[in-house]
């Protein structure tokens, strides 16, 4: 080619064509052997894994990282609650009915809880409006023995799984009442703090973090607001001494245990607020 | 300028007023999260802030601004009128309705979400088909730049494109490609979700999808940078480009290789083999190589610059060029930020090395530096080219723009090299805010507030950037005629179609994304994933 100017487009074109495939697809192809074959297989012998399995592993197919072999733990674990969120959990309550649910409300729930969900004493929390994920755990874990109550636990034990969601979709829709902002703002501000921002030199996060409606904690959190006094009261005591212990990671009962008694009373105070 | 004046200033207009709200807000986390402003607002303000100052930033002010820039060099690259200005009047306003569409759930407390789309965080419904009218509007603009170049090429058969034209529609080409993923995570995934269609989102799959959008999306922005350093630098410093054939190729491997890459965001993630995340992790590795071009290309033509404005010896030519212009003050500080970023950017690409700084403020400080620093250095640089253009009027004096520019510099490497030091350290980003009373947090403190002052800088700059366009519209001064695209050492007379058009290009890129994410979306096809990665939605 003396000039590339006068050549014809074709006689330019070929080349680029041909050697750009060439160099990009080489490249990967090259990546592949390196990150799928070579270097899997060279670093799982070392780890005592066959070339078979290496690849797979890199490749994603069996689960693992090829340069080690992952521990076993014999050991069978032992879960707080019994409740996992799968999909078929996740089904169960996206199908629950709460038509159902009240028929079983007023044949069982009604005479401590009400029949709108608002408590007939301040011993028993309000349900009206709560998330019926946390309604759901709730009842699921005095099924399985993971809480306990002396009334809670039998009544729990007689109502199946598909009823426990139909119950907790009835009370998750009822009409709840917003916080009464006036009595909100008579909360001390040391107690505001500890619910918006936490006591981060204890390690305790707010309670807003994951209590405030859509706050995208764990979906089991129930929501906290016009919620009765001595209840707040006595679960974060129960919690504190440990005697409660269905919350996954222990969340509760090591937030519970740096909470000073004028603050579990406060933080009541806090979230009583604005109730009739 | 065919008329398009108005067009362009609107699109910059919305950009720069995103910007400006933007960094108070970015101004305003950093105070909140340093010992300074320790207990100010509260951890559901400041993740509305960093949504809002995300969204703005990383789409109203690139969206926008790529968007504008592009129909100002398809009127100047290609000498012509922009054919469908009603449909690009249209495109504009869609965006506008898109972004308040995003804006109101984000001040109203309901899209909380960072500007990334990670479930199974979920905001409003109204956010998501928002954004979505932004990118529907950015498609109407790739269209259109598609339909310039290809009816000028029908006008000038055998003749090479224009270099601008050229690399503006590579940005368009690539932009189409990036938000294929993104789209199919909204459409199939997040919008359902937001909908309460769906119980449950497979967080793998869409984390997979964003992958494919995320790293490219960052090229979308840069390119305007890189189009400047090509065609507007080595005009501004009073030189030629050295080659154009090197532009072409770097516009031409941004376009390969910034798409089958994302998986180096993942690096962590248990969805994906190590083999898969090392293929695309070599692949990054040939995204530094159109950055290495460029920069031996455009600093080859500044020392032809500098050389025919009498600079002698082997570093002579570095103080003969023009520095008090401002596009070549951006193009010298853009790249001492490119140099920093960009070594900080071969951490997080490399496996091994990315264990040690994935998701601290080290990624953070990475993308300020690299974006916020070099590129967006870049765009006040060709918006203060361009505006004596768009409004007919010249600047009474240089030294606020210089100001500006060197603001911004200071501003930027004092707010983000702490920052990378900070990541080092091990702090985590996308949190509220630090518990400087721990021992182990304590030593932080100091640094998180030198890196506050930078920000301090970088808004005094921000202000001033717009004070400097603004007073521009009432200047006395009449504008002054001056050529504005550098012309190359040796002009191409004829290239291959290669080098001229995309179709070759397109099919690479299509090979390329079969190889690097076939097998990991298919597998969430293949296999139903295991219950851990699937979350629930509420």
């Amino acid at each position: 080619m003396s000039d590339p100017r006068l050549s014809e487009p074709h006689v330019l074109d070929q080349p680029w064509r041909l050697w750009a495939s060439i160099a990009v697809v080489g490249i990967v192809l090259g990546g592949i052997l390196l990150g799928v074959v070579i270097i899997p297989v060279v670093q799982g012998r070392g780890a005592g894994l066959d070339a078979y399995t290496a690849i797979c592993r890199a490749l994603g197919i069996l689960p693992g990282s090829p340069a080690r072999p992952q521990p076993s733990d014999r050991t069978p674990p032992t879960p707080v609650s019994q409740v996992a969120w799968t999909p078929d959990v996740l089904q169960i309550l996206a199908r629950a009915n709460p038509e159902r649910g009240r028929a079983k409300v007023l044949e069982v729930c009604v005479a401590c809880h009400g029949e709108q969900g608002v408590s007939v004493a301040p011993e028993f929390p309000h349900l009206n409006g709560q998330s019926g994920a946390a309604i759901y755990k709730q009842l699921h874990d005095y099924r399985t023995g993971s809480r306990t109550h002396p009334q809670m636990t039998d009544l729990a034990k007689a109502l199946d799984e598909p009823v426990i969601a139909d119950v907790a979709a009835y009370y998750a829709g009822q009409p709840k009442r917003n916080p009464n902002p006036v009595t909100l703002a008579e909360s001390p501000p040391a107690i505001v703090r500890l619910v918006e921002l936490g006591g981060p030199n204890r390690n305790i996060p707010p309670c807003a973090a994951c209590h405030r409606p859509g706050s995208g904690g764990p979906i089991e959190t129930p929501i906290l607001a016009e919620q009765g006094r001595s209840y707040i009261v006595s679960q974060l005591q129960l919690y504190a001494s440990g005697e409660r212990r269905n919350d996954v990671y222990a969340r509760m009962r090591i937030i519970a245990a740096q909470l000073t008694p004028s603050e579990i009373e406060g933080l009541a105070g806090y979230y009583a607020a604005g109730f009739r | 300028m065919r008329n398009v004046e108005r067009l362009c200033l609107a699109h910059f207009w919305v950009a720069f007023a995103a910007f400006a709200l933007a960094s108070v807000l970015g101004t305003w986390q950093m105070w909140v999260r340093s010992p300074l402003g320790a207990n100010v607002g509260t951890p559901s303000l400041y993740f509305m802030s960093v949504t809002a100052h995300g969204v703005a930033m990383a789409y109203v002010l690139t969206t926008f601004f790529i968007m504008g820039f592009g129909y100002f060099v398809a009127v100047t690259a290609l000498a012509r009128p922009l054919p469908g200005k009603p449909w690009a009047w249209a495109a504009f306003w869609l965006a506008v309705a898109g972004v308040v569409m995003a804006v109101v759930p984000i001040l109203r407390g309901q899209a909380s979400v960072l500007f990334t789309f990670y479930p199974p965080l979920t905001a409003s419904v109204w956010f998501y088909i928002g954004l979505v009218l932004v990118v529907a509007a950015s498609w109407v603009w790739c269209v259109l730049m598609l339909v310039a170049m290809t009816a000028w090429k029908r006008d000038n058969p055998g003749r090479p494109v224009p270099l601008a034209m050229f690399a503006t529609v590579a940005n368009a080409v690539m932009w189409l490609w990036t938000t294929v993923g993104v789209a199919v995570e909204l459409v199939f995934q997040v919008i359902p979700a937001a909908l309460g269609l769906i119980q449950t989102i497979d967080a793998g799959l869409a984390r997979t999808l964003f992958s494919w959008t995320l790293h490219a999306i960052v090229y979308f922005w840069l390119i305007p940078a890189y189009i400047a350093f090509y065609t507007l630098v080595p005009r501004a410093a009073g030189g030629r480009l050295y080659s154009d054939t090197m532009g072409r190729l770097t516009f031409i491997l941004f376009l390969v290789y910034s798409l089958p890459v994302g998986m180096h965001h993942l690096m962590m993630d248990p969805e994906h083999g190590n083999g898969t995340k090392f293929i695309q992790m070599l692949l990054t590795a040939f995204v530094s190589v159109p950055t290495l071009l460029t920069i031996f290309t455009i600093t080859a033509s500044l020392e032809i610059a500098g050389r025919l404005r009498g600079g002698r010896g082997v570093f002579g030519w570095i103080a003969a060029l023009p520095w008090e212009r401002p596009m070549v003050l951006a193009t010298g500080l853009g790249f001492v930020m490119l140099g920093f970023g960009g070594f900080g950017g071969l951490i997080n690409m490399g496996y091994g090395m990315n264990a040690m700084v994935h998701n601290t403020s080290w990624v953070t400080a990475h993308f300020h530096l690299i974006f916020g620093g070099s590129v967006v250095i870049m765009y006040f640089a060709i918006a203060y080219e361009i505006w004596p253009r768009l409004t007919g009027r010249e600047y009474v004096s240089l030294a606020p723009l210089r100001l500006q520019l060197w603001l911004w510099f200071i501003g930027m490497m004092v707010m983000t090299l702490p920052w990378h030091w900070l990541g080092l350290q091990g702090q985590w980003r996308r949190v509220a805010n630090f518990n400087y009373a721990d021992p182990l947090i304590a030593g932080w403190g100091p640094w998180v507030i030198v890196s506050f002052g930078g920000g301090l800088v970088l808004l005094a700059s921000a202000l001033l950037f717009v004070r400097n366009l603004f007073v521009l519209h009432r200047s006395p001064a009449p504008a002054i005629a001056r050529p504005l695209y550098a012309l190359a050492v040796h002009p191409p007379q004829r290239v291959p179609a290669a080098l001229n058009g995309f179709g070759l290009w397109n099919v690479l890129v299509l090979v390329l994304m079969l190889l690097a994410y076939g097998y990991p979306i298919a597998q969430f096809l293949i296999e139903p994933s295991p219950a851990a990665i699937v979350h629930r939605m509420q």
